[in-house]
């Protein structure tokens, strides 16, 4: 039963994960560029929704507009600004590049907002559950999940049903061919920024219902969706959804069974370096991602 | 003989340069009778261990051209080997400190192993991996002091063998002696032949296949160099410090320190990680108990940090030093 | 014993046919030529001998030893050198630096690869050049560094991938000499892709030719360039009938 339970818990917490992993793997398929500020994105999503739940009084699950928009402008301004600079540069200096974003988010958000804990208090589905049999549920935790699984259709079908999100994955696929056809390359860059932004500042805004607000929350996240982006293939958006969900459940049933078998080192302080070493062995076993997805 | 006559040998270097060696030796000799507080002088030792440790890292990424951001490892490893066999079982630094190196090199092999067959991103993330699941497993284990970490004996009279002195000027003449090893042993790594094939592999790994090189078991020694310098560096942090927690020793931050110090100074020359830590230990320790004063400045001089790295990425990967070379060679 | 043997190669890249029962023997000393239209497979070929790509199926020896699926560096150790198109630089290595590179695969001693190094470049005729950065150089130069630097890794047999192209008249002259050269002086067999057909004529004394990943031709040039099959491939089903 406990398995169970883990096993449900696991798949609302994976559906979130994939949603932060979306917008890495969007910016990686279209441009080859990791982005390590990734995980920085999402806290400041997080502080978005917090800040204007808090001071605006209002349910923290309207404020997610607020938090795409901010995700998105986040993206925008990293790309024009910072982004595009380092495509001339060596891969080395693309990564360490992004690298400094993630340092600077970080600590603009640490002399912002100090390095304490913040939660939010006052909300709709905060402190509620569902009871279903022996299984008992969040509010906030279904609700992110259900957001989640929805922003994710939106950004599948505008990646695959709309003639700008082919362009981009024209692009993500053969960047030459896709630049003779009269895509614009530089464009289509601006554009995963922007995606991976909104798709990150609203599972941001989502996290923040449940879960701790503070300057250094990105890094957690942001290896949760390196894991994600490495199981289900860089540059794969079927490949990460599946991906975060078995991360999701990974993480939430090794405690879990490590408990009942007695293992003290699967327990809840590890769940993490699970995902850390599974990232590490599925690279080194099988590059191409877990499933071999290719878009 | 030869070996150590090739480390000595600076003979292909400008005269500037040459004079430049000189002239920073004896400062760096005659700089505790300078008469500075000690504020500068723990300054001046952290200067020479991000110095030891960008050297370091400078093999494998910097001559190698991999993005390793996993170093923080093997200070740990080198810190907890230190600490625990003197908590433990009373053995000095002297003895410690070479079996810490010893443990680093046999971890970097295996760690390396399979780290290599990856490359560019993949590669990247993986060694930040390895190096969290290292600091998270101490953060847990019980045995070596979990989050807590490890406070080593104060000895009440100083000790050579433990590296336990009054005075900073002690430790400061000793890292300085780590230093020069390092920068001896690089300038004739610099001229080697491994030194040659991995800039080679830097500039096109296939192109280096093909002339018979083996890239990957270039890149695993290349990285296995690099972490024994890092380890001994770590020795001295847990005698120096007294006290090492996983938090202070295997952080993220300390993996991006070592990394960006040598790629702002320069990645693949001799000096670019000296010039890098001169640069950034200063600005990084003034700035923080400058700002640090004023309380609601924290986190200021990451930030500024954080915009050099961006402003050098975006602008000059190349570092300090590739400035320098790029005008050396348009006056030529 | 047979010198180099291809026997039944087979190449494919998720669903592409790249390389089909390509099989083929080059004899010690030989100058040989490998052409065809482009996409025919031929540098995948060259990768399939040297290394860099596995055979699906199929098997290559050197001198009586199997050597398919040895990996590029072990080829090279067997003596196959290899030169490219393309030369990337980013880091500044200098000439002289990038031909001791390939000189440090037989000696660990830098003053030997020094050594031998300056002899391939004046071999080369690149003395004056030995302290430039290679991309500061102009592109007939940059081939011929490549070739010094393939040169100082000893091989027996060396393949070239396209060693003219980009070059002018005189330069593409200056090429054809300094293989014949190689050939002659140095006892190299020489095993070159080449698109330039008037260089590969004059040069080879046996051709290759490749199409749609198969050998659809093998000979004498003067057989060569009257065979039906190779004039179809290169100018189209139309200009053979009407012939």
């Amino acid at each position: 039963m406990m398995i169970l339970d883990a096993l449900l818990q696991g798949i609302l917490m994976g559906l979130l994960f994939a949603l932060v992993a979306l917008g890495l793997n969007v910016i990686f398929g279209v441009m080859d560029i990791v982005n390590f500020a990734h995980g920085e994105f999402l806290m400041i999503g997080m502080y978005t929704t917090y800040w204007t739940s808090v001071l605006l009084d209002i349910d923290p699950l309207f404020t997610l507009p607020v938090a795409a928009l901010v995700g998105i402008l986040l993206g925008l301004a990293s790309y024009y600004g910072l982004i595009k600079y380092l495509l001339r540069g060596p891969a080395i200096a693309q990564l360490f590049g992004t690298f400094g974003l993630m340092l600077f988010l970080r600590y603009l958000a640490q002399f912002l907002f100090g390095i304490d804990y913040r939660i939010i208090q006052k909300g709709v589905l905060i402190g509620k559950s569902l009871s279903l049999g022996p299984f008992i549920f969040d509010w906030t935790k279904i609700a992110a999940a259900a957001l989640s699984l929805l922003s994710f259709g939106f950004v599948y079908y505008f990646l695959h049903k709309t003639k700008l999100g082919k362009a981009l994955r024209a692009t993500s696929i053969n960047k030459e061919a896709a630049s003779y056809m009269g895509i614009q390359t530089d464009q289509m860059n601006a554009i995963a920024w922007a995606i991976g932004g909104g798709t990150v500042g609203i599972a941001g805004g989502l996290l923040a219902n449940f879960y701790y607000v503070y300057p250094t929350v990105g890094l957690l996240f942001v290896m949760i969706a390196f894991a994600c982006v490495a199981m289900g293939g860089f540059g794969s958006i079927k490949g990460v959804f599946f991906a975060g969900i078995l991360i999701g459940i990974i993480e939430m049933l090794f405690p879990v069974f490590g408990q009942q078998i007695g293992w003290e080192f699967l327990g809840p302080h590890f769940k993490f370096t699970l995902v850390y070493l599974a990232y590490f062995i599925i690279v080194v076993v099988r590059p191409q991602g877990l499933f071999g997805w290719k878009q | 003989m030869e070996t150590i006559k090739d480390a000595l040998d600076f003979r292909d270097f400008s005269k500037a340069e040459r004079i430049g060696l000189i002239l920073f030796t004896i400062f760096l000799l005659a700089f505790p009778w300078i008469g500075t507080g000690s504020f500068v002088k723990a300054v001046m030792i952290q200067f020479l261990l991000f110095s030891l440790f960008g050297m370091g890292w400078n093999t494998i990424g910097g001559y190698g051209g991999q993005v390793e951001l996993g170093k923080a490892q093997y200070v740990g490893i080198g810190a907890y080997t230190v600490s625990l066999m003197m908590v433990w079982w009373k053995i000095p630094f002297w003895v410690s400190m070479p079996i810490g190196v010893l443990i680093a090199i046999g971890y970097s092999f295996i760690i390396g192993y399979p780290l290599f067959r990856l490359k560019g991103h993949y590669f990247a993330i993986a060694t930040i991996c390895t190096s969290l699941v290292l600091q998270d497993i101490f953060i847990n284990w019980k045995l070596v002091g979990a989050a807590k970490g490890i406070e080593l004996p104060i000895h009440e009279h100083p000790d050579f063998l433990y590296m336990q002195f009054k005075s900073d000027t002690y430790y400061y003449y000793f890292i300085m002696v780590f230093f020069y090893v390092a920068l001896f042993y690089m300038n004739r790594f610099r001229k080697s032949k491994l030194g040659y094939q991995l800039r080679m592999i830097k500039d096109d790994e296939e192109a280096a296949e093909s002339l018979g090189i083996d890239a990957r078991w270039c890149k695993i020694k290349a990285y296995t160099i690099a972490s024994a310098f890092v380890a001994v560096g770590g020795g001295f942090m847990a005698v120096y410090n007294l006290y090492i927690d996983p938090y202070s020793v295997m952080d993220l931050d300390l993996s991006i320190k070592i990394a960006l110090m040598a790629m702002l100074g320069g990645a693949a020359s001799l000096w670019g990680p000296i010039i890098g830590a001169a640069f950034l230990v200063p600005l990084d320790r003034f700035l923080g108990s400058w700002l640090g004063g004023y309380k609601g400045l924290i986190g200021v001089d990451f930030m500024i940090y954080a915009m050099l790295i961006m402003a050098v990425s975006a602008y000059q990967p190349r570092g300090i030093w590739g400035i320098i070379e790029q005008f050396r060679r348009k006056g030529k | 014993m047979i010198y180099l043997e291809v026997i039944n190669i087979v190449k494919e890249f998720g669903g592409l046919v790249a390389n089909n029962n390509v099989s083929f023997q080059i004899e010690q000393g030989e100058i040989i030529g490998l052409i065809g239209p482009n996409g025919a497979g031929k540098t995948t070929l060259f990768n399939c001998i040297v290394g860099f790509h596995k055979p699906d199926s199929g098997k290559v020896t050197f001198k009586g030893k199997d050597i398919t699926g040895f990996k590029p560096f072990e080829t090279n150790r067997e003596g196959i050198g290899r030169t490219f198109q393309i030369m990337k630089v980013t880091t500044g290595m200098t000439v002289l630096e990038n031909v001791m590179v390939g000189a440090f695969c037989r000696t660990d001693k830098r003053n030997i690869a020094r050594a031998e190094a300056s002899e391939i470049l004046s071999f080369l005729g690149l003395e004056g050049v030995k302290e430039y950065h290679i991309n500061e150089l102009p592109i007939a130069i940059q081939r011929k560094a490549g070739l010094a630097r393939a040169l100082a890794t000893k091989p027996e047999l060396l393949m070239l991938d396209e060693v003219a192209s980009g070059l002018n008249h005189k330069e593409t002259e200056e090429v054809v000499e300094l293989l014949r050269r190689l050939n002659t002086e140095k006892k190299i067999t020489l095993f070159l892709i080449e698109h330039i057909m008037e260089m590969v004529m004059s040069v080879s004394q046996r051709l290759i030719v490749l199409d749609g990943g198969e050998k659809i031709a093998e000979g004498l040039p003067g057989e060569i360039v009257k065979n039906e099959n190779v004039i179809k491939a290169y100018l189209g089903e139309k200009y053979a009938k009407s012939h």
